[in-house]
């Protein structure tokens, strides 16, 4: 058993594992990942894959709200944006998913660096009603400029193939977007070992001290939104390959604020806090959707009382979390493993 | 009159008449933050709530208009004392962003409410105002939409005495502006909080009920105006009444306008985003808005 | 414990006993599972109360009475509040755990967007849908509306158009307003097309939003080029707003709406400005005179007669009532192959007299060309005369 940190170096004190221990189990974790999608039913795996596009999605605007302090409500437009540019990447141009999905991130990103502007200039409450604003303006651009994005008749993709093999089936496209997750926790982590990512915590904590300590918050503060957006970009691109079929009202509001659901409730300013969230936030319609169908099987009637539960739900679970751990799940997992370390001691 | 002025015309009266509605939602938001700094971002489902409260009370249970109005009133002061007390109060001091999220949530929470109640269909809603439309020059206006006009600027009227000259409006500015110092003199923060909420819910109950009339129905749409509230109080300044209105009226006319002449050319839906589009352009001018104030930063 | 994880364990061993239920099997062998999809949330949740509500009736009534072929049904219920990403995870999961054996569809963005899916896991696919792009049996051999598709109901419209107009000195003029979805967009590009064949001039189209407030800058641009007839394409909770905004304006336009936008609720809604539309029917209206209003009335009395209900609730009924016969048809160990067979097979089907009979064959997957129109008179709807459309194969799948 550990007792306290014991580190001798800069080096490793940036070390993200102390001991072998956590490697191993991650290892094989990851492994067992792998094989997840020989056993499970195709439900399952379609939950999986929309809980790993909403751990990069979550990531991305943790990045950018958690760790920089920038409110932004726009979320759900970068997604937008990072999807049907896939698509149309793809269908348009020909362009193989491997580099269609790369390059809509990178437009996605200069999207956000748009959309960052007005960051400079605006700050808290107002920022975020520049980024509810800039959402309806991208979504009326989504719908309306048809010839691109076929607007409200839906916009079909093909199947991502790779060497001739077409992902089409959830099991398959389990592997890609795995792929595509993992690093992006680990590039994440990486993130807030640089300069750059303690750039964005002072810039959160008290942005006008960092500016005079010479944090340069134009370029840091643009950088962040360009970070988020590509995320939202990558996570876009996925949700075209996943669903095949987009639709402008895949990217609603309240897809946003699913999204600022999941940071608050798994902990703002916490990777571990992203994952809990958007494991949670996709898994929570599912075991409400569960209790419906197997209510009704015995109560008909009660359908529809069910579904409107889904809004109730929610509303209570956000509510809860802000008004008893306002550092969400990942601070309930902290207290839960040191108390697990520590005991019989408290601390 | 030529007909392309007549169409103009047509399109800035109504549109005022629609802006009137804006207002008085408007008002709800303004009046919360004035009070608290608390932003509200679910303006929309405390009108629904009104609109609902209002349909079962004439509707549902039958009652003349003299008990079901103050019985409207009467729950929508006891949902303002709910807000206050259990979201609000717990989250004093925390960060902006969990105060928004926390809005949202309960506005999801009255929304679920409200549907596992009464339902989503369309309820029609009584008929408390006579269908025939009067005409201003050569463009007809419908009487819900004079009456809300009215109404809001009596309540503008209304409002403005309260905060320039009562004790309790001066109050209620004074907490807004420093918490601690209005403690300190001896208000009692907790009951401005309060008061202020419940005369917010009871003018979005207001707003509801002119809506529903205007539609001629209560159904969940109604929620999703209420985030045309944001542009109003941008341009009209977050925490002023007269911004309110005049927020309120320049918003309806801007959509009015730019769909009557936009529209065609652009396919559709631009009514709706324009508003928007005005809001960013004057954040990037302004940041605090049109008459909103300044906000001093120090570190 | 420390306050907070008293509440979230109890959370927790919430949602295991929950799953615990979910993953109980009830009846699973021997029940014939239909998927349902349903908004209760959404913009069309007017609609979907009802038409949740029918089906479920329509299934617990057919069940009473010994099911299919001595099977249960089972619905499988999923409400996705008209987003289509939620109607594909629901389908996804019909298939896979649930194993339905047919689904129930809903609105024509989801219904549209599935076609590819249902065709290649071969499962019909009964849908609230009636959009003219689910009609034709070679570009979707599974997708079957529930009812007289939109492309047909816009030349009905049309045709009405043609013979009413008396003027010789000039062709009628129409105009389109419909909602900016796939459902309000179906049968425009259709209209288009048809109008001139019938001689009729189309002047305007007005492009409403899906959720509708207000409409006048819309009818005044509109009323600008001074159209006779205006055909409404959207639903029942906005159009009362275009009718009122009209009528608050004076406009001389006569309108005409779809199935889906004017029922019974209209007249309330509307009040005054409702007076003179018309509407095309496509399923009977409640306490009509059919034979089978008699089985639906004397169940809802039965089970929650404090309710109200309109058409959808009947199109509720009317679409299980379809989906058990081709069951039935379909023998003792139905597929879903089977069962589109067995649709196809229904020729002149009586619907206990809720709609026109249905015809479904394996080149043409419109239901029916009979409708009838009605109109508003002194605050109620009135049946007018029942009109036909030919069966033109030019417009199938459009």
């Amino acid at each position: 058993m550990r007792c306290g940190g014991f580190r001798v170096s800069y080096r490793s004190d940036e070390r993200i594992f102390d001991t072998p221990v956590p490697i191993v189990a991650l290892v094989l974790f990851l492994g067992a990942l792998a094989l997840v999608p020989r056993f499970a039913t195709t439900y399952w795996l379609d939950v999986l894959n929309r809980i790993g596009i909403a751990v990069i999605g979550a990531l991305g605007l943790n990045i950018l709200v958690g760790f920089t302090g920038q409110i932004s409500i726009g979320h759900a437009a970068f997604l937008a944006v990072g999807a049907y540019a896939t698509a149309i990447l793809e269908v348009n141009a020909g362009l193989p998913f491997y580099l269609a999905i790369p390059l809509a991130a990178l437009l996605t990103a200069a999207f956000g660096l748009v959309f960052g502007i007005p960051s400079l200039r605006l700050r808290g409450l107002y920022l975020a009603i520049a980024t509810l604003a800039a959402h309806f303006i991208t979504t009326f651009g989504i719908i309306h400029w048809e010839s691109m994005t076929k607007g409200v008749l839906g916009f079909m993709v093909p199947p991502a193939t790779v060497f001739g093999l077409p992902l089409d089936s959830d099991a398959r496209i389990f592997y890609l977007i795995f792929a595509l997750t993992v690093p992006a926790v680990l590039v994440t982590k990486n993130l807030f070992r640089t300069k750059v990512g303690r750039a964005f915590i002072a810039i959160r904590d008290r942005d006008v001290a960092a500016s005079v300590m010479g944090v340069s918050l134009y370029r840091y503060k643009l950088l962040a939104f360009v970070i988020s957006s590509f995320y939202a970009g990558v996570a876009g691109g996925l949700m075209a390959h996943h669903s095949r079929i987009l639709f402008p009202d895949a990217f609603t509001l309240l897809v946003a604020i699913d999204y600022l659901a999941m940071i608050i409730i798994g902990g703002m300013g916490s990777i571990l806090g992203s994952i809990f969230g958007a494991v949670f936030m996709t898994l929570l319609p599912e075991v409400l959707k569960l209790t419906a169908t197997s209510l009704t099987g015995v109560y008909p009637q009660a359908f529809g009382l069910i579904a409107s539960a889904r809004d109730i739900v929610f509303g209570l679970a956000v509510i809860f979390f802000l008004t008893y751990e306002p550092q969400g799940l990942a601070r309930i997992w902290v207290r839960m493993r040191s108390y697990w370390t520590l005991w019989p001691y408290s601390y | 009159m030529t007909e392309q002025l007549v169409f103009m015309l047509q399109l800035v009266i109504s549109g005022i008449a629609v802006g009137g509605v804006y207002s008085l939602m408007a008002l709800g938001f303004v009046l919360i933050y004035k009070a608290s700094s608390v932003v509200n971002f679910g303006p929309g489902e405390l009108v629904l709530f009104g609109a609902y409260v209002a349909w079962a009370t004439i509707l549902q249970m039958r009652l003349p208009l003299v008990l079901a109005l103050p019985l409207t009133l009467g729950v929508a002061i006891l949902l303002g004392l709910v807000i206050e007390r259990g979201v609000l109060r717990p989250l004093i001091g925390e960060p902006l962003i969990s105060v928004i999220m926390v809005t949202f949530g309960f506005a999801s929470v009255i929304r679920g409410f409200l549907n596992m109640t009464w339902g989503s269909d369309t309820r029609p809603f009584p008929v408390l105002f006579s269908q025939e439309p009067f005409r201003v020059g050569p463009v007809p206006v419908s009487p819900v939409h004079l009456w809300s006009f009215v109404g809001v600027m009596l309540l503008l009227g209304a409002f403005s005495l309260f905060f320039r000259f009562s004790l309790t409006g001066m109050a209620m500015r004074a907490t807004a502006d420093n918490q601690q110092v209005a403690q300190s003199l001896g208000v009692s923060v907790k009951w401005i909080f309060a008061l202020s909420w419940c005369i917010a819910t009871c003018v979005s109950t207001l707003a509801g009920i002119i809506l529903g009339s205007v539609r001629g129905g209560v159904d969940f749409s109604l929620a999703e105006l209420g985030l045309k509230v944001f542009p109003v109080v941008i341009l009209g300044g977050l925490d002023s009444v007269a911004g309110a209105i005049i927020g309120g009226v320049l918003i309806g006319v801007l959509e009015n306008l730019s769909g009557g002449y936009l529209d065609p050319l652009l396919g559709g839906g631009v009514k709706e985003v324009a508003p928007f589009v005005v809001l960013v352009v004057i954040l990037m001018l302004r940041p605090y808005g049109f008459f909103g104030k300044v906000e001093i930063v120090r570190v | 414990m420390s306050r907070v994880h008293r509440p979230l364990v109890g959370f927790v061993l919430f949602g295991l006993l929950v799953l615990g239920l979910g993953a109980a099997p009830a009846d699973a062998q021997t029940a014939i599972k239909l998927g349902n999809l349903v908004d209760l949330t959404g913009p069309t949740s007017d609609q979907g109360k009802d038409i949740a509500q029918g089906r479920i009736d329509a299934v617990q009534y057919l069940n009473e009475r010994g099911g299919i072929n001595g099977r249960k049904i089972e619905l499988v219920s999923v409400e996705y509040g008209f987003q289509p990403p939620r109607a594909v995870a629901a389908y996804k999961r019909f298939i896979e755990e649930d194993r339905v054996l047919l689904v129930l569809g809903y609105g024509t963005p989801d219904t549209e967007a599935l076609r590819p899916f249902i065709t290649k896991d071969k499962i019909p696919y009964l849908s609230g849908s009636y959009s003219g792009h689910l009609t034709d049996p070679r570009q979707t051999p599974y997708n079957f509306p529930g009812g007289i598709d939109y492309t047909s109901q816009i030349r009905i419209f049309l045709n009405y158009v043609r013979e009413t107009w008396k003027d010789p000195s000039r062709k009628p003029r129409v105009a389109f307003i419909y909602a900016d979805n796939a459902y309000g967009r179906a049968p425009i590009e259709s209209g288009r097309k048809y109008a001139p064949e019938v001689g009729v001039d189309l002047v305007d189209e007005e492009v409403i939003p899906t959720v509708l407030t207000d409409a006048t800058s819309q009818l005044l641009t509109m009323q600008k080029k001074d159209p006779d007839f205006a055909y409404i394409n959207t639903n029942t909770q906005w159009v009362p707003v275009v009718l009122k905004d009209s009528y608050k304006l004076g406009l001389r336009t006569k309108y005409v709406v779809n199935n889906y936008g004017l029922d019974e609720r209209t007249p309330k809604l509307a009040g005054d400005a409702a007076e003179g539309v018309i509407g095309i029917q496509d399923v009977a209206y409640w306490g009509d005179n059919v034979p089978g209003m008699k089985i639906l009335m004397e169940f809802h009395a039965k089970h929650h007669g404090g309710d109200v209900h309109a058409s959808p609730y009947m199109r509720g009924w009317l679409w299980v009532i379809v989906a058990a016969e081709a069951i039935k048809r379909a023998g003792p160990n139905p597929t879903g192959e089977t069962i589109k067979n067995a649709l196809e097979t229904l020729k002149e089907f009586d619907t206990w007299g809720l709609t026109p009979p249905f015809t479904y064959t394996s080149e043409d997957h419109r239901p029916t060309n009979r409708a009838r129109l009605v109109q508003i008179k002194g605050g109620k709807v009135v049946p007018m005369h029942e009109v036909t459309v030919a069966r033109d194969m030019k417009w199938i799948g459009k």
